[in-house]
């Protein structure tokens, strides 16, 4: 019954139109550029009023946010945590650093450029962006979601062998705990299903 | 006919165990001479079973009286009686079919079975015998086989169960005592005549004699403050008799206070007691209960041993009873009286399910299981439908006596005894809780990664269990038809039962619409369940960590100290409770005057002489002086 | 009631509880978004996190235990929403008084505690071992109050104190007629909602958010569907106890959000106590009260 639902055009506009109003953020503060999330969240600026919300665990959260550079040390955590998150899921690479390397685009220890290895649905670009952007790069990520465009999650399925063959280049082999991607889209259908 | 050969049959069974057990030697053939018990339990407890229910026609017909000694020893069914007898014969007879599979044929038990049979030969003659001598004999047949049955395990146990015998013996001195001040004050041991001669007295007679006999039944049913010898006693025998002891051998106690209380002394003798103006006999009863409701249920928290928590919760629940009997209502008494079956049915699941985790992982330490609901679902769903009940939850059976219990307490005006049952319904969610997560829930440590569940012989009686616990919870009528005729037979006011709870007379409970509202309630979050999309089962590894990685090295988990917040509260009075300190005073006591006495024994000659001479002029004197 | 209209309710009457209490669940959030001075998410902002948790592709659980636990969780509120009395629907209140409700309540807190504890988290072990000594912290105040009521009144069915307390008017309300029972059963209510500073359960920055924590997708869905409906379940007990249940629709809507906006300017005000100092406080403040308040009704009639 689920599946022929979500197959139907309609229900997924309207779906979609309903769920843009309830992102929430997985609090995973990677980096300095982390500084920016709490005067974003408060009074003053208040994301709260997007529906944006910080949440705990990376079972509860929609949005995954790398603020800052991104250690070789810290991607294997950060790949464990993007696979333990549930689909439809958005990578937003905050700053920079995810962007080109940033200010540490000559480091050995950091990664220079996200989308090599997680899929990524947003960069906001600044060192470190401040508030007004944040919130202009979220209200353009609700909109894409709302619009039904917001996809990017699919392509961690549709082209896994090139993720993971980055991912252990990177790491000289595998991770601990790898989920079994392939199982995982054969068996909630998601490579078949539509939007 | 049957009466008889409810006392002829555990007597011809513990004889030819006896034969059997003596017959094969215990180390040559160990495995035969269980077996042979084995069987001759089964089928001689299943015949118990069968007469048992044949018995109920004969209530009220069936005496019997065997000459003893120049007296007789009568013996006879009354309705309370036969309530009793069934639920022995009931769970006995479960426990065995338990222990067929569950008790290990090594040796260790080979007189388990003839102290099972003697016991339950003592427990029924308790339950049979209509007058005071008989009573008392059987109590103390049963009081001696029950401790001949706990020294069937390991050393803890026997120590144990020279604490029981101690309480034991106590009670029924005090029982004697009781009985002789009775003849004495009446002239017959018949509990008829009792009651008649009861009703003229005044109140002070009737007050001692209520003391005498009514301490002991409290001492058996581990009423607070002389509950100390249940925990250890139950909690470290072989797990098959810890679930028989505390289903149904400590309520032979409530039997008593119930049948002393009502056929006993009878309704007139307790209203004279009653008509005190500040406190009636019967609220210093309940005020007992309560105690005895509130603070081993709280105990039961901190325990880490599985059966200890239990056994615990025994007497716990025993309060409950308390309290029903003693309020004197007709909701009240029979809220007790149904609880003393819904407590058998529960407790005896929830032990057995701890007795299959033991089987198979060796322990019952709660710091180190977990997880084993991977590993043993049927045990897990045993316990789990056991604690329901339990913590008296709908829509299984505790809920029900609990129910009557409360509305009792409420109408008649006792607030703070309601509050005080409520109070241990939460100590019991709470540490029920503890249980099933340290056990069953949480992360499965790697050596029990190859438990397997337990044989049939050992799931079925579970799941029977478990179908009693739900099926007298949606319909308890059944059993409040027994409990109404008991009632009536007392000459109390029977209660309003209907098939599926309480008439609306009485204030309207109807089980059957509960579960199906629930029924209802869990098919409509089933559609929205189905309604989200698939899931996958994930291992117990792939979990929220904070990005680290785990593995079967990290202990993950949660068991220790579980309410750590209780233990904060409650640091003070945990350390160092005051009944055990009054008990460890009056045992320093007894040791310190017992050394004094030692000192007689000076193995000198010369000094026995010196006593010999002393005696005889001491005599002298005494005789001459009377001249 | 005619078969139709009680079918007719049976099906309206927890949609209906569910949109109030995902209004009340909007207007939490925007009183509190107001009080710090900010806008605040939309009015009906608790249905949009339902959505958008029940449309999850992908959910995850940690074994059979874990999926039907939350079954019991919404079938047992949902259970304990049918007995409970609303203006209209009092078909299923006379076959349970409020002992039944007390306890049916515990059916929601059992499951959701067996389905974490299957998940094999211990942030939500520890989050569980202080749901349920919160739960032995508020409930026995609010026992003791409902042990008053029905002792003063002789009855222990909610209709009966309902048209007790209609019949009497403004005076005849819980709240004025035994105001000391009123007021501790009001502390145990903030306890009950899990409201500050009685949130001890879900501190999400010590323990990640307690029961929460491995619950993702439907499974965390049907736990927000399942608080929509307990909020103005309890909140309804509390009006048909003491604040004289509610003739009409206007009437019970005006005292839920009346009584709401009271509690959670509490909440707003406070910062988290810590389990055993709540537990404590309900026993030392609430408790006491309630006694005193029983030991009043005692005086009167004996």
């Amino acid at each position: 019954m689920a599946k022929e639902l979500t197959q139907k055009a309609a229900w997924d506009r309207v779906l979609a139109k309903l769920k843009k109003n309830s992102l929430w953020m997985l609090h995973y503060c990677t980096g300095c550029g982390a500084i920016e999330l709490p005067p974003t969240m408060t009074a003053r600026y208040d994301m709260e009023r997007f529906g944006i919300m910080p949440m705990v665990t990376p079972r509860q959260a929609d949005i995954l946010l790398i603020t800052g550079y991104l250690s070789v040390k810290t991607l294997k955590r950060v790949i464990l945590v993007y696979e333990q998150m549930q689909a439809p899921k958005y990578v937003v690479g905050f700053g920079s650093c995810t962007i080109n390397g940033g200010m540490y685009w000559d480091s050995y220890s950091t990664i220079k450029s996200l989308d090599q290895y997680l899929p990524v649905e947003m960069y906001l670009a600044g060192c470190m962006p401040r508030p007004e952007a944040i919130i202009k790069g979220f209200t353009w990520l609700i909109d894409r979601v709302g619009k039904g465009e917001a996809n990017s999650w699919r392509d961690y399925y549709e082209n896994y062998e090139f993720y993971r063959k980055n991912q252990e280049e990177l790491f000289g082999g595998p991770i601990q705990s790898y989920q079994d991607i392939p199982a995982d889209a054969q068996k909630f259908g998601i490579l078949e299903a539509r939007q | 006919m049957s009466t008889s050969m409810l006392l002829i049959l555990p007597l011809a069974g513990f004889l030819t165990s006896l034969a059997a057990a003596w017959i094969v030697p215990a180390s040559s053939k160990a495995r035969a001479s269980g077996t042979v018990q084995k069987f001759i339990a089964g089928i001689g407890f299943t015949a118990l079973f069968v007469f048992a229910f044949l018995a109920k026609g004969e209530i009220g017909t069936g005496y019997l009286g065997i000459p003893l000694f120049g007296l007789w020893a009568n013996f006879g069914l009354t309705q309370l009686s036969w309530y009793f007898v069934a639920m022995v014969a009931g769970i006995t007879l479960v426990t065995v079919l338990f222990s067929l599979q569950g008790l290990r044929d090594d040796g260790r038990y080979s007189f388990y079975y003839v102290w099972l049979f003697s016991k339950t030969f003592g427990m029924l003659g308790v339950l049979l015998s209509a007058d005071m001598l008989t009573f008392f004999i059987m109590w103390e047949v049963m009081s001696w086989c029950t401790y001949f049955l706990l020294q069937q395990g390991h050393e803890k146990a026997k120590r144990a169960g020279a604490g029981y015998l101690v309480y034991a013996v106590t009670a029924g001195m005090i029982l004697l005592a009781g009985l002789l001040y009775m003849y004495f004050n009446v002239g017959s041991f018949d509990f008829r005549t009792i009651q008649a001669a009861f009703s003229g007295f005044d109140a002070g007679r009737i007050i001692v004699a209520m003391l005498l006999v009514l301490v002991p039944m409290l001492i058996e049913a581990a009423a607070y403050p002389v509950h100390w010898w249940l925990p250890s006693a139950y909690a470290n025998a072989e797990t098959g008799i810890s679930a028989y002891l505390a289903a149904i051998s400590t309520r032979i106690g409530i039997y008593g206070m119930t049948m002393f209380l009502f056929a006993g002394f009878g309704l007139t003798a307790l209203n004279l007691v009653t008509a005190n103006k500040y406190v009636s006999a019967n609220e210093v009863l309940m005020i007992i209960g309560a105690f005895t409701m509130v603070v081993p249920t709280f105990t039961a928290l901190f325990q880490h041993d599985a059966k200890e928590l239990m056994t615990w919760h025994s007497i716990g629940q025993g309060g409950y009873m308390i309290v029903g009997i003693a309020s004197s209502t007709t909701l009240g008494i029979a809220g007790g009286l149904f609880h003393v079956f819904n407590h058998m049915t529960y407790v005896s699941l929830i032990l057995f399910s701890i007795a299959a985790v033991e089987y198979r992982t060796g322990t019952t330490n709660l710091n180190k299981l977990g997880g084993l609901i991977k590993k043993q679902p049927v045990a897990y769903l045993g316990l789990l439908f056991g604690i329901i009940g339990l913590a008296g939850i709908p829509p299984m059976n505790g809920f029900v006596s609990k129910w009557l219990i409360y509305r009792a307490l409420i109408l008649s005006g006792h607030p703070f005894i309601a509050l005080a049952a409520f109070i241990a319904t939460l100590g019991t969610i709470l540490s029920v809780y503890k249980l099933i997560h340290n056990m069953f829930l949480g992360q499965l440590p790697e050596r029990y990664n190859d438990i397997k569940e337990v044989g049939w012989g050992m799931r079925l009686p579970i799941i029977f269990m478990m179908a009693v616990v739900w099926l007298t919870g949606a319909f308890p009528g059944t059993v409040l038809a027994v409990v109404a005729d008991i009632q009536q037979s007392l000459g109390l006011e029977p209660i309003a039962y209907s098939a599926h709870g309480v008439a609306a007379e009485m204030g309207q409970l109807n089980m059957l619409v509960i579960n199906i509202v629930f029924i209802g309630g869990l098919f409509v979050s089933w559609l929205i369940y189905h309604a989200g999309g698939k899931r996958k089962h994930i291992g117990q590894y792939d979990n929220y960590a904070a990005g680290h990685f785990l593995d079967k090295s990290i202990p993950y988990n949660y068991n220790y100290n579980f309410y750590a917040g209780m233990d904060h509260i409650f640091e003070r009075a945990l350390h160092k409770p005051p009944v055990k300190r009054a008990e460890q005073a009056l045992a320093a006591f007894v040791s310190g005057m017992s050394e004094y006495v030692r000192r007689i024994f000076t193995g000198n000659i010369t000094t026995y002489a010196a006593y010999v001479v002393a005696a005889v002029v001491v005599i002298l004197l005494v005789l001459g002086g009377g001249r | 009631m005619s078969t139709l209209s009680l079918v007719v309710w049976i099906i309206a009457y927890p949609i209906i509880i569910f949109c109030i209490g995902v209004l009340l669940g909007g207007y939490e959030r925007k009183f509190s978004a107001r009080v710090e001075r900010r806008i605040g998410p939309s009015w009906i902002q608790p249905f949009y996190d339902v959505i958008k948790l029940m449309s999850k592709k992908t959910n995850v659980s940690h074994g059979y235990m874990h999926d039907v636990a939350i079954l019991m969780l919404l079938g047992g509120t949902l259970l304990t929403l049918y007995f409970v009395p609303v203006p209209g629907f009092t078909y299923f209140s006379q076959f349970g008084d409020f002992l039944v409700i007390s306890y049916l309540l515990l059916i929601p807190s059992l499951g959701m505690a067996l389905g974490v504890g299957e998940t094999a988290n211990p942030n939500g072990s520890i989050g569980i071992s202080r749901a349920l000594q919160m739960l032995a912290g508020y409930e026995v105040p609010f026992i003791l109050t409902f042990i008053g009521v029905a002792m003063k009144e002789q009855t222990t069915s909610m209709l009966d104190i309902i048209h007790i307390q209609q019949a009497g008017g403004f005076w005849a309300w819980g709240l004025i007629a035994h105001p000391l029972l009123g007021v501790a059963a009001l502390i145990a209510l903030q306890g009950m909602l899990n409201e500050k500073p009685f949130e001890v359960i879900v501190a999400p920055h010590e323990i990640a958010t307690g029961p929460m924590t491995e619950m993702g997708g439907k499974y965390l869905g049907i736990m927000f569907i399942q608080h929509l409906i307990a909020v103005p379940l309890e909140l309804t007990l509390y009006i048909n106890l003491f604040l004289g249940g509610a003739s009409s629709w206007l009437e019970y809507l005006v005292k839920l959000f009346v009584l709401w906006t009271a509690l959670i300017s509490v909440n707003m005000v406070f910062g988290r106590f810590r389990v055993d100092s709540a537990v404590k406080f309900m026993w030392k403040i609430s408790l006491p009260l309630a006694a005193l308040g029983v030991i009043g009704i005692m005086l009167n009639i004996a």
